[in-house]
This record gives C-alpha cells, structure tokens and sequence, in this order.
C-alpha cells in the first residue's frame, strides 16, 4: 500500500516561491473584494434614492395654481417643523397655501386678497394681509396667554403668524396688533 | 509570526504539496491552494489563538484551500475507475469517503501522528485512529482485487 501511495502522488521538491504568498496575502480576498464592490454600487445607486426618499416632501402640497418658483416655507423655531408653504397664486391678487399640521378644515387652498382679511390656516398657522400687524399674542384654551411669531413675507405681501412652541393645539384665539399694540383684530380658532 | 510562517513554508513545503495535491486530485490545484492558504494564513495570523500547534493550524489551512480547489475544477471526462491523477496507474480511492482520504494523505504524504491530524482536522485522535485502520482496510482489499 505505501509503494501504490508514493505512486500516486509523487514528492516534488521544486523551490517554492514566500513573494507570491505575500503577494496573495496583500491582494483583498475575492469575497471580501465582491463585498466592497457590492457596497460601492449599492452607495452609488442607491445612495441618491435613499436622500430623495428621506428627503421627500410627504406633507400637503401647494395647488397647481400656485406658482411653484416662489415658494415660501414657514418653520416652527422650537421643533424645526415646516408649518406652512405658501406662494403666490397665479393670475390672481393673493396667495396659495399649504399647511402642516391641519387636523381639520382643508390642507392646501388658495386665498383671494381682501383688505382685512385674516384667518387661521392650520392650528398653529394663519394669516393677514393686513400690512399694520407686527405682533399678536396669543390665548390658550386654558386662559393663559403665549407669544407666537408674526412674519411678513415681502413677496406675498401677506403677514403669517405661527406658534413658537409645540402645544399651539391649545390656541383659542389670536389678538392681532400693531406697532402701537394696540389689538387690530381678534381671531378664534373654531375647531 | 510572519518569519514562523515563512520557516515553516520553506521547510515542509513538499510535504504541504503533496497532500494538497492528492485533495485536490490536481497538482498545479494543489500547489496553487497552498500558495493561497500560506498568504491566508499570513493575513489571518492575528487570528491563531495559540491553542495548538502553528503547523496544526496552516494544516487546516491547507486542507479546507485544498477542498476548495477541488470543488472547483472540471469534472474529469474519463470515468472514475480508470481516474489515474496523472502519476499512478488505477486507483481505488473513490472506496474511500472525504475523511477517509484525508487522514490517509496527511498520514502517509506528510508523516503527522495521529494527535497532530486531530488538530488538523478538528477531530479526536480516537476517531484518527480508528477512520485510518477502516481506510487501510478498504484500501488493502481494493489493492488485492486490482492485483488479481
């Protein structure tokens, strides 16, 4: 049995070659090498999916007559949270909108310019083209008062006010003032 | 550990061939698995806990390079009774399981004791012993029918 062994696979004694194992030992494994290349394609391909996915924009959108090239985007201080989009509304004296947030009435709508006019979009969101607001203040349902944020956006020529912090589901009405403080309007959130 | 490695590599290289060689049914396969399971050994030797023997562990090596490569050549065209490796006339070893191969090649091609082709293996010497006597036995018979 040992004479058919030896037969069966002789002894070489060929010099071996330690550069090629090293050579071998430097070079990435195939598997591990499939891997990195698998992970470079899926972060190429994938990677500008993914921001357009994370990055979506999920929320209501501004109606067709909106004109989308001027956007205005109101975001809540405190939270980060976009409030309200609004731009103007195309062949019309006013504005579109589209708000976060909104449990009840419409999400997104456009509005027609007037005088005085002023109204909540949103619980924690509203409006007047009433150019003399520069302040309001704010009751809550509990009795207590709260400071919400007044802005005026020049292109719109519309003054939105919106709430500073997160519990503005509380508003019960909105006093509108201005440079005096002296209150111009009083609106009530009807839920 | 590099230089152990190398030591080892230049010392026993024929013996590393040769066995690769009969697992892999190849002799370039063979000495191709074991240039490749030197240079994983190299890159893996942070890995070797020292349990064992640094030769027992590139054994293993060596073995698992060796199946490898023989999964992955051709399968031959002539059928396997006439199978001859490309250096001995007919051969039985198709008797013999995958185990059974390899504890005979590590034996007889590289002269390990049976402790030494447990830890190559990761089995007992019990079960060296005993897989070696059934594959002399099976081997012994084989050899007296093709004698006949």
């Amino acid at each position: 049995m040992n004479e058919w062994l030896e037969q069966l696979v002789p002894r070489h004694e060929e010099r071996g070659d330690w550069d090629d194992v090293l050579r071998r030992a430097r070079r990435l494994p195939r598997r591990r090498l499939v891997l990195v290349v698998a992970f470079a394609v899926a972060a190429l391909a994938g990677g500008p999916a993914l921001g357009v996915m994370l990055t979506r924009d999920r929320g209501p959108q501004l109606p067709p007559e909106a004109d989308h090239s001027r956007v205005s985007v109101l975001i809540q201080p405190v939270s980060g949270r976009i409030l309200l989009k609004a731009a103007p509304w195309k062949s019309h004296d006013g504005f579109c909108y589209a708000a976060f947030f909104a449990f009840s009435g419409r999400p997104a709508g456009c509005v027609a310019r007037t005088p005085r006019g002023a109204a909540f979009l949103s619980p924690l969101a509203g409006y007047t083209f009433d150019s003399r607001v520069v302040s309001a203040r704010a009751t809550l349902v509990s009795g207590r008062h709260a400071s919400i944020l007044v802005r005026r956006l020049p292109g719109l020529s519309v003054t939105f006010f919106y709430s500073r912090s997160r519990l503005p589901m509380l508003l019960s009405r909105v006093e509108l003032r201005d440079a005096g403080t002296n209150t111009l309007r009083t609106l009530r959130y009807r839920r | 550990m590099v230089d152990e490695l190398e030591a080892l590599y230049r010392a026993k290289l024929p013996e590393f061939r040769r066995v690769a060689t009969a697992i892999a049914g190849d002799r370039d396969l063979g000495c191709d698995a074991v240039q490749e399971a030197f240079a994983t050994a190299v890159r893996k030797r942070r890995s070797f806990r020292g349990d064992g023997t640094l030769e027992a562990w590139v054994w293993r090596i060596v073995v698992n390079a060796a199946r490898d490569a023989r999964r992955r050549r051709p399968a031959p065209a002539e059928p396997a009774e006439t199978r001859t490796n490309g250096h001995a006339p007919v051969v039985p070893l198709d008797l013999l399981t995958e185990r059974q191969r390899e504890i005979v090649f590590l034996h007889y091609y590289a002269d390990l004791d049976y402790a030494a082709i447990a830890e190559a293996l990761a089995i007992s010497p019990g079960t060296v012993g005993a897989t070696l006597n059934a594959a002399r036995a099976t081997l012994r018979q084989a050899l007296e029918e093709v004698r006949t």
